[in-house]
């Protein structure tokens, strides 16, 4: 197996009827073993880029080999080594949750006593032991997306490839999904590239990630060296409750989670400042830490 | 490959655990409301048009059980996304196609036969069954469930696949000499019919379960055998893993 397993050279996906490229001269290695995140906004061009990796989706032009193997000429090899866990969860959704993971793990190639071995062991590692026999289509949202990784993990292949892994998980269940990804990591040497919006989560097992934007990457590296740029700035939390609300300096950068919580990317010399203001509002809590690698992808997304 | 065939078959088969028995019973109401009317009509016509209303009324239960229903299913199974998912795993797409045709026609076996049972004793046609039937019953469903795949592969959701099973059903059931004697269609018709799966099918299914078999029936075989080909091919080759 080589050093590197992904190698995209200047990807390029235009979809039929459209003149703007989803994916835009894509360059990316993905070593061996690695654990890589994609951030990104909606309409980024992260999962245009990952069905081409998995060769769901046919390029415009530029070339991705995986361990050294054009994708495109080579299916097999892509379907042998790389496990994928599509956004959408209605896969296997008719069969029960035991059968649907044995499926799985026969099909890439496992003996059927190992499938079997496989079956008990993912439901037990993604929590699934009290839906075992349920039809997949009568689960919640999470254990669907739990399926969903079981069905991913199963098999053990030695890339996965996965699309959003945590939507629809309630913390816990987010907390879960991180550690056993990592545990598939460090233990089995899975080289796991993930596109995931809970970028503060992410960052505990991620060792490379990546920002895209308008189907390009802004910037890839290592979150700490990334969040460098960022070290004269704090992140300031702030959820407002209602009243009489602050007013925030404009030329502060402002992300609105929602109608009532704000993150402002505030300069570290101004925040003694801001927090005597935000003390004035008794009504207002906040939070006020360094930058995290969520700041670092509000820098990028945000800024033209 | 075979152990490959034998999951994704009982993966259809799992999957339809759930609804089978309401498979049965729609397998055998539509075909029977149709012997009862057309029966109707048919009881002052003589034996010949009796035949034709069992073996089209049998003709329609496979073509509701194993056309429509393997559309539905690809249909499904893309808007599902599972299409997606098995393009991931080293399976091979003829395989799949395969595997759901011959789901499907296990599901459909119970309501066939009722259906043929039933009909006969009905309408009051003997049958004489050869072992030809083995042959000839699962040749009849093959092309009908590779056009059903073809539409399923083909729509782009699962309401334009069922307004085009609905459509073929239609045009193969009455454009040709299947569910009504030919003596009694207008020429036109006639010569449209050729091109059609389900005049050869409703003919090899008059001959082998009523009889008398004749050379006409290797005839209907081999055209079946080459729609069947055909239209699995082009499900086949419309069924790319990859999007565009």
């Amino acid at each position: 197996m080589t050093d590197v397993a992904y190698e995209i050279e200047h990807l390029v996906k235009i979809y039929p009827n459209q003149t703007e490229p989803a994916t835009n001269d894509v360059s990316l290695d993905i070593r061996t073993g690695e654990v890589f995140g994609i951030l990104g906004d909606n309409g980024a061009g992260k999962t245009t880029l990952v069905r081409q990796m998995v060769n769901l989706l046919r390029s415009t032009s530029g070339e991705i080999r995986l361990f050294g193997r054009p994708v495109s000429e080579h299916p097999l090899h892509v379907s042998r080594s790389v496990a994928f866990m599509p956004q959408s969860s209605g896969a296997l959704n008719r069969l029960q949750v035991g059968e649907a993971i044995y499926f799985a793990a026969h099909l890439r190639g496992m003996t059927r006593r190992d499938a079997r071995r496989e079956r008990d062991a993912m439901i037990e590692t993604w929590h699934l032991g009290k839906v075992r026999d349920k039809s997949s289509s009568r689960l919640s949202g999470g254990q669907q997306r739990l399926l969903q990784l079981a069905l991913a993990m199963a098999g053990r292949l030695p890339v996965a490839v996965l699309d959003e892994p945590t939507n629809d998980l309630d913390p816990v269940n987010r907390k879960h999904v991180w550690e056993v990804l990592r545990k598939f990591n460090a233990e089995y040497g899975t080289t796991i590239l993930f596109i995931t919006h809970d970028a503060i989560e992410a960052e505990r097992i991620v060792h490379r990630v990546g920002i895209m934007r308008q189907g390009r990457f802004l910037v890839t590296g290592q979150p700490a060296q990334l969040k460098r740029e960022l070290l004269d700035h704090m992140r300031l939390e702030v959820w407002l409750a209602p009243g009489e609300p602050p007013v925030f300096p404009p030329d502060i950068p402002q992300h609105w989670k929602s109608d009532d919580n704000v993150v402002l990317s505030v300069p570290r010399d101004r925040a003694p400042a801001l927090l005597s203001e935000l003390r004035l509002h008794e009504s207002v809590d906040y939070r006020l830490y360094s930058a995290t690698l969520e700041d670092l992808y509000l820098h990028y997304a945000t800024t033209d | 490959m075979a152990a490959q065939f034998v999951d994704l078959w009982l993966m259809q088969l799992s999957n339809w655990r759930w609804s089978w028995r309401a498979m049965v019973v729609t397998g055998i109401f539509a075909p029977m409301m149709s012997i009862v009317a057309l029966g109707a009509f048919a009881h002052g016509r003589g034996q010949e048009a009796l035949t034709y209303v069992l073996t089209g009324s049998i003709l329609l239960s496979l073509m509701f059980e194993n056309q429509n229903k393997v559309a539905q299913n690809f249909a499904f199974m893309k808007a599902m996304g599972t299409l997606d998912f098995l393009g991931t795993l080293p399976v091979r797409r003829y395989m799949v196609i395969l595997a759901t045709v011959l789901a499907f026609f296990v599901l459909s076996a119970p309501a066939l036969v009722i259906t043929l049972l039933l009909g006969s004793t009905l309408l009051g046609v003997s049958l004489s069954a050869s072992w030809l039937v083995l042959v000839v019953v699962p040749l009849c469903v093959l092309p009908l469930a590779g056009i059903g795949a073809v539409i399923g592969v083909v729509s782009r959701t699962q309401e334009e696949s069922s307004s085009f099973t609905l459509l073929v059903t239609m045009l193969l059931l009455f454009f040709g000499p299947v569910i009504i004697p030919a003596s009694q269609l207008p020429g036109w018709l006639l010569t449209i019919s050729h091109v059609s799966p389900t005049t050869y099918a409703a003919s090899a299914l008059r001959q082998v379960l009523v009889g008398p078999v004749t050379g006409r029936l290797w005839i209907d075989l081999l055209v079946l055998a080459g729609l069947t080909g055909v239209s699995l091919w082009f499900a086949g080759s419309r069924m790319q893993w990859k999007a565009n």
